[in-house]
Parts: C-alpha cells; structure tokens; sequence
C-alpha cells in the first residue's frame, strides 16, 4: 500500500540528513502493540532500542542500558512513568538523561504534571515519525550541550586543580631560594598566606654576618604567575647580598635595578626594609610605595614610616634614593610593616578598614607587643571572615634585647660551608684593561666563595681595594701623593689620574691570591704587584707614623696605613711595587680594637 | 452511525512502512491484545472497579490511535470518561459500542 | 644621586648624606657639596646611613671637608656609619678629628 503520498521516504531523507548520531533508547511501554510500533520507529531513524514493560524494569535496567534517552509511558501498572521519571533522573545524577513521555492524554494539566515529573517532553499518540525524530533530534542536542559544558566545567575544575599543584611546587621551588631565613626568630611575628607569594607578597628575614638583621616585605603587582617570577630574584638578592654581608640600602639598589631591567612597564614591587643594628640600638627604614609602617614604641609614642619613595622597579639607577629614616630605639619597641591588603580589608558593607583603621587599632594598644594579635584581630572582625586575611600580610618585629642580636644559629639551607678554603691564584690585568675595567668585584666574589670568609667581606674588600688603588695610583700611573696636600690639588690628583688613564700601555698589575683553612677561619695571602717605578718606601714609612700621630696632617697616605693595621702582616718588596699581606681572619666577626 | 472508516488508509500505510514484514505481527499482536483488553473491561465492569476501567479504557485507546482505530479510540475515550465519573452504566453502554466497533475493526484488519 | 645635602637647624646645619661607596669617585661631587653651600653653615653631619663602603681617599675628602670648615675648630659629626666604615675610620684614628656617631 505504497501510494503517491508518501512521508516516509521524505522523512527518511530528512532523518538521515540531519543528525546521524545513534542513541541508545530505553523504551519503557506496557502496551505491546504501541510498544512494537514505537520499537519499529526507533530503529528505522538509526538508534538502538532497549525494550521493557514498565516503570520498575525501566529503573531497574537503567544503569545497565545507560541510555542517551528514555521513552516512558506515562500510565503503566506497577510503577507509573511519572515516579519512574523521578527515580531515573536522579539516578543520572549530574549527567543530562532526556525523558520522553508516551502518551494518549490529551487534558493539559495532565501533560503539565509530566513536565513537572522531571519529563523534559512528552510524545503524544498516535506516535509520528517527524515529530518523533524531531523531538529526539532536539533533546539530543541539549544532551550533548550539557555534556560539554559538564566537561569542561570537569575541564575547568581539572586545570584549577592542576594549577594548584603547580603553585604548590612552584612554591617549594620558592622556598628553596626564599627559606624562612630569620623570620622564626622570637622576635619576629607575621602573617602571610602560605601561597602568598602568588598574591604577589613576599616576606624575607635574614640575620646580618656581622649582627643585627634585615627585614623586607615587597608587594607586586598583580599576582598570580607573573608576581612570583619577580619574587624569585628579589629572594636571591636579598639573602645572597645579606650573606656577604651588605646593608640595606645596597640590597635595595640591586632589587631596584633587577626589577626595573626584568619587570614590563606598569609592573613594579612596593616594598619595605627594615635594618635593625642593636649594638648601636638603631633601625633605619625605607618605604616604598607601601602603607605607612611603624615605629611603636614602648613608651607609647607611634611614630609612622611613610612611603617617601617609589616602588622598587620604576626609576633608573641614579635617580633611585636608598635614603633610609633611622631611628634610635631600644628593646621592646616594636617596628609593624604590612601590605596594602590590610588597610584594605572591606567589610560586607564594601567599607574599607582603611589606615586609619590601623591607627585606631594602633592607639588603643597598652603594649607594642599587643600590636600583631591586635590587628589580626580587627581585620578579622571588621572583615567578619577568618580567611579575610588570605590577601595580606603583616609583620611585626621586636627590638630584641643585646644578648638576641647574636647572629642565628639557623642558616638557610645553601648556606652550608662548602666551597674552595685552600687554593692560589694570579690574576693580572694588563694595558688598556687598566683603564676600563675594575677587578676589584671579580677578586672579592672569588674570595667570598671561600666558607665563612664573607662575614669578612668588608675587610677584605678594603684590603683589595687599598692594594689596587696603591698600584694602580702611585704605581702605574706614578701619581704623588703630595698633590694631596691642598684641596685644589686633592682635586687635581683625580682629574690627573683620569687623564692618565688613558694610556697605560706597556703596564700591568698583577694579584697573587691564595687561601689556607685554619681551624677556626684561615689565613688569606694577596701579593699585589705592578709595573710602575716604585716608590721611596723607607720615606712613606716615616711620614706614615707621622700620620697616626697626627692623623689630620695630610690628606693622603692613609690606604697603606690602612692595610698595616687590618692585615696580620704586612710587606713592602722590592722598589714598593710588590706589596705583600698576610689577613688571618676568624669567622663571626668581633671587634678586635 | 458510522460515519467515519472503521481505519485510517493514511495511518495503515504510515505502520506497513514502518514495520515492514512485522506489519502482519503487529496486527495479530494488536487483535489479540484488544480481546484480553475487552475480556478485562468486563470483568471489571462486573467488579464496579471504575478506576481499572477508565485506565484499562485509556491504555486500548492509546493502541486504537496508533493503529489508526480512529473511531474506535473515540469510544475507548469516552469509556474513560465513564470510568473516571463512576458512571458505570454508562460504562455498560459504552463498553456494547467499544465491543462493536472492534468487531468491525478486526474483521476490516483480518481483510487486509 | 650619590651625594645629596640639605640644611636643617634654621639653615645653620648642612647634612650631606652618601649613598654606596663613598670612594674617589664621588669626591667632586661631596666637595661640591660643601663648597657650593651656604655661608651660614656652622655644623656639618655627614650621614653615612646608606655608605657601604668609605676607603682611604675618602678619608682625604673627610678631612678636607674638616679643613674647610675651619679645621680644628671644625663641628662636623659623622653618623650611623656601618661597622666597615666604622672600623676605618676607627683605624685611622677620626674619632680624633671627628664627633663619630
């Protein structure tokens, strides 16, 4: 009975042009002759079919079939489609499972009552092709839909977990270069989330070689993966210069230049750094771009630290200022630093805590050392969240007492005396290298590889420098120093040596290095050597112990004078162009006049 | 008191398309599942069970549309609506008409 | 900006701080310092906070410093040295010719 109107083919060819996939259909039917009907359909579109004869075998065979799609009649014995539909769907759970109602309702409050059943929409007898493969067709659609935005909220979730762990080996990696340092030292307390560095703080503490201690807070810009690839070398100056033994203000310059070669523009590091020397009993501050810091005195008197500076990472190198506020203080006096997400803490209101919030917290304190749990406390308050303070991080460090300020006896995990103790070099630079280059950086970095020997750095700094400028001013360039006995001449010694300068051709000046390990410390040998004429040694000898007896007499003479009383022994060979000392050091560092 | 064919030939020829050789299953499938339908509307007719009868009314009604049964569906309809009213000697008349016209609708298959 | 100087004390007081190595490269510029300063000036603080480093020609400026500003009876203090610079200055007997603190 293939007469001329015929849908079916029609149907066919739409069928198959539009969506090929083939689904898997639970058809759950209690009535066999629309059950073989609607089975017939089902597999002339392309899907495969699950038959079964009511709601309970539909819930039963459900995590068996997992089908794309259910079919349910809505009117069965045993268990109706509508509690079936229920089950079903929260047997998928977060998966999408379309369920189709069969049925020859036609009253709308009872096709309502599917939909609200969970249904996702309903096939109304005598069942049709077209409006069968549509309705497929459609739900399929949505299926897949959910499916992929469930997968890539999977995907999502996946990466964020991913990501996570990456920062958490990213952040061993961090701590191997910015280790604790001092920062469990008594006398410091401070909060930072334990990824701040991906906030874009970072918190360093380190002990002097000499005594005292340096503390730097720093906050990027930004956060995340580019704020803590500008830590990581902020890490590595500030504890490898603290190590060999510079201040503050040195560590701050080399911050400064590293971030502003390494750093696009618009990101730069606000920071500040505390220098505490409690043998002299004085702090000296410098703030850059933070909020105010403070002194807080156990008197009561609060004096703020503000920025007077830019960021670390913003002005070139000459126009950078190291200046430092310092400040007399004795033990018990406290010195709090934090980072913008304090004063910026809002309350649910969208209110800041603002600085003067940290005043008022700051006024109300009976002791300085109340301060730290006191402002943890308000933040937390004010913000009515304990993980508020995820975002900032605070510091607060004591004056300690004389007998605290011993250098600690914890040492970051590099710090481990391994290195050259017993070796010798000659190191000779020659001609016009005289006049262009200072190898005064590249001797001292050889010396301080030695272990314990940088705790004498500024020592063996100033021996190598007063042997080379010896050298290289009286000897290669045969400068006298009795030019120095006016101003106008003092001042015309340097242009001089400028000028000649530019011609050392024939010339050299030659170091002759070498370092035996004693038990304690060692013993350093520099031999310096160059080509000039020499110098009437015997005469400088005498005007030399003129010039202690009366050391404002002169304005020169004073480098080898220097190294007389620094050195363990010292020799003038020769013509005075061979120079010998002998510096047996002791690590740690006392004060020997 | 018919007006309308016992079977829709648009209907009829919709199923032979779609089931192919299985189409002689399906009517076979369809008659004897009518008869044990009947066979249960009079039983619970007798019983006065007017909640089976309007649901066992709905489910034959279903199949009858599908089967292109146009006529007969309309009076499985209208024995649901007796079921679901409690009306059950309206229910008896309805259920003398259902019985007829299926009459009509097998012998009109069984001719095919 | 290696050196830097500014008067305090109603004028009367000039501070010249050094930054970094306080060596003889900066001399021109610390003798500027004092040279271009005010008449007025009676007491001189050389603030050697942020000084690193102060070798033996920077001992020659410190004096010639002194001597400009009426040698023995010159008011200059040094302050907050570090203990390098200190040791240095120690050594060569400044705490002498200079208030040290």
């Amino acid at each position: 009975m293939s007469g001329e109107f015929s849908p079916s083919q029609t149907l066919n060819s739409f069928s198959g042009s539009a969506e090929p996939s083939r689904l898997r259909i639970l058809v759950a039917e209690d009535n066999k002759p629309d059950r073989m009907i609607l089975c017939a359909l089902l597999q002339k579109l392309g899907h495969e079919v699950f038959e079964v004869f009511d709601g309970t075998a539909a819930v039963d065979q459900f995590h068996e079939v997992d089908p794309d799609i259910v079919l349910l009649d809505a009117m069965m014995p045993e268990l109706d489609g509508l509690s079936a539909a229920r089950q079903i769907k929260s047997m998928a759970g977060e998966r999408l499972v379309p369920v189709i109602f069969l049925t020859a309702l036609t009253d709308p409050k009872e096709l309502a009552r599917c939909l609200e059943a969970g249904g996702d929409d309903f096939l109304i007898k005598p069942f049709n092709r077209v409006i069968l493969d549509a309705k497929l067709n459609a739900l399929d659609r949505m299926r897949r839909l959910h499916q992929a935005l469930a997968e890539q909220v999977d995907q999502v979730r996946q990466k964020n977990e991913q990501m996570l762990a990456e920062q958490k080996t990213a952040r061993r990696v961090f701590d191997n270069i910015a280790h604790t340092g001092s920062l469990d030292s008594p006398n410091i307390r401070y909060h930072a989330s334990p990824m701040s560095v991906f906030n874009g703080d970072v918190l360093f503490a380190a002990t002097r070689p000499g005594g005292g201690s340096l503390v730097f807070l720093g906050d990027f810009t930004g956060h995340g993966l580019p704020a803590a690839i500008g830590a990581m070398p902020v890490a590595e100056i500030f504890y490898g210069m603290v190590g060999q033994g510079f201040g503050a203000a040195a560590i701050l310059r080399e911050i400064n230049a590293k971030l502003r070669r390494i750093l696009p523009v618009g990101m730069f590091c606000c920071g500040a750094m505390l220098e505490t020397d409690s043998r002299q009993g004085l702090v000296r501050a410098w703030n850059g771009g933070l909020p105010d810091a403070w002194l807080l005195r156990g008197s009561g008197e609060r004096v703020a630290i503000p920025s007077r500076n830019l960021p670390l990472g913003v002005q070139n190198a000459e126009n950078f200022s190291t200046s430092m506020v310092v400040f007399q203080v004795t033990p018990g006096d406290h010195v709090l630093l934090m980072t913008d997400g304090f004063p910026e803490s809002a309350n649910e209101q969208g209110e800041l805590l603002g600085e003067s919030g940290v005043r008022q917290v700051l006024a109300g304190l009976s002791s300085p050392s109340d301060a730290f749990d006191a402002l943890m406390h308000r933040v937390r308050e004010f913000t009515g969240q304990p993980e508020a303070a995820d975002d900032l991080t605070l510091c607060c460090v004591a004056i300690p007492e004389l007998e605290q300020a011993r250098p600690s006896a914890r040492k970051p995990p590099d710090a481990e005396p391994i290195g050259p103790a017993d070796w010798q070099c000659v190191y000779e630079i020659r001609e016009r290298t005289l006049s262009e280059f200072n190898p005064l950086p590249l001797l001292l970095h050889i010396c301080m590889e030695v272990p314990g020997l940088r705790s004498r750095s500024g020592e063996v700094y100033t021996l190598l420098s007063e042997l080379y400028n010896n050298a290289l001013e009286h000897g290669v360039l045969a400068l006298s120093s009795d030019w120095k006995s006016s101003p106008r001449g003092f001042a015309l010694y340097y242009e001089e040596r400028q000028r000649r300068l530019s011609d050392t051709d024939g010339h050299f000046i030659r170091f002759s290095l070498s370092h035996e390990s004693r038990d304690p410390g060692g013993r350093l040998r520099v031999i310096c050597e160059d080509s000039g004429a020499g110098f009437d040694f015997a005469e400088h000898s005498a005007r030399a112990s003129k010039t202690r007896s009366i050391p404002g007499s002169s304005y020169a003479g004073r480098g080898l004078e220097l190294l007389r009383r620094m050195a363990t022994h010292f020799h003038v060979h020769g013509e005075g162009n061979r120079v010998e000392i002998v510096y047996d050091w002791q690590p740690g560092r006392e004060d020997d006049d | 008191m018919i007006d309308q064919p016992h079977l829709d030939e648009a209907a009829l020829a919709e199923l032979r398309d779609v089931m192919e050789d299985d189409f002689g299953v399906l009517v076979d499938t369809f008659l004897a599942d009518s008869r044990a339908r009947l066979r249960h509307l009079h039983q619970v007719l007798e019983q006065e069970d007017s909640d089976q009868l309007a649901k066992t009314a709905h489910s034959f009604k279903g199949s009858c549309i599908n089967m292109g049964a146009t006529h007969l569906s309309e009076l499985c309809a209208q024995l649901e609506r007796a079921g679901k009213a409690a009306d059950l000697s309206a229910a008896a008349r309805l259920l003398d008409g259902v019985e007829a016209e299926f009459a009509e609708v097998a012998s009109c298959f069984e001719q095919l | 900006m290696p050196i830097a100087a500014h008067r305090v004390d109603d004028g009367q007081t000039l501070v010249i701080r050094v930054d970094g190595r306080f060596d003889f490269s900066t001399h021109q510029a610390f003798r500027d310092a004092y040279e271009q300063a005010d008449p007025a000036i009676k007491r001189y603080v050389v603030d050697l906070s942020d000084t690193t480093y102060l070798d033996s020609s920077a001992l020659g400026m410190l004096l010639l410093l002194r001597d400009h500003a009426g040698g023995d009876s010159a008011r200059i203090s040094i302050e907050n040295c570090n203990s390098d610079v200190r040791r240095i200055l120690s050594i060569s007997n400044f705490e002498q010719l200079f208030r040290i603190c």
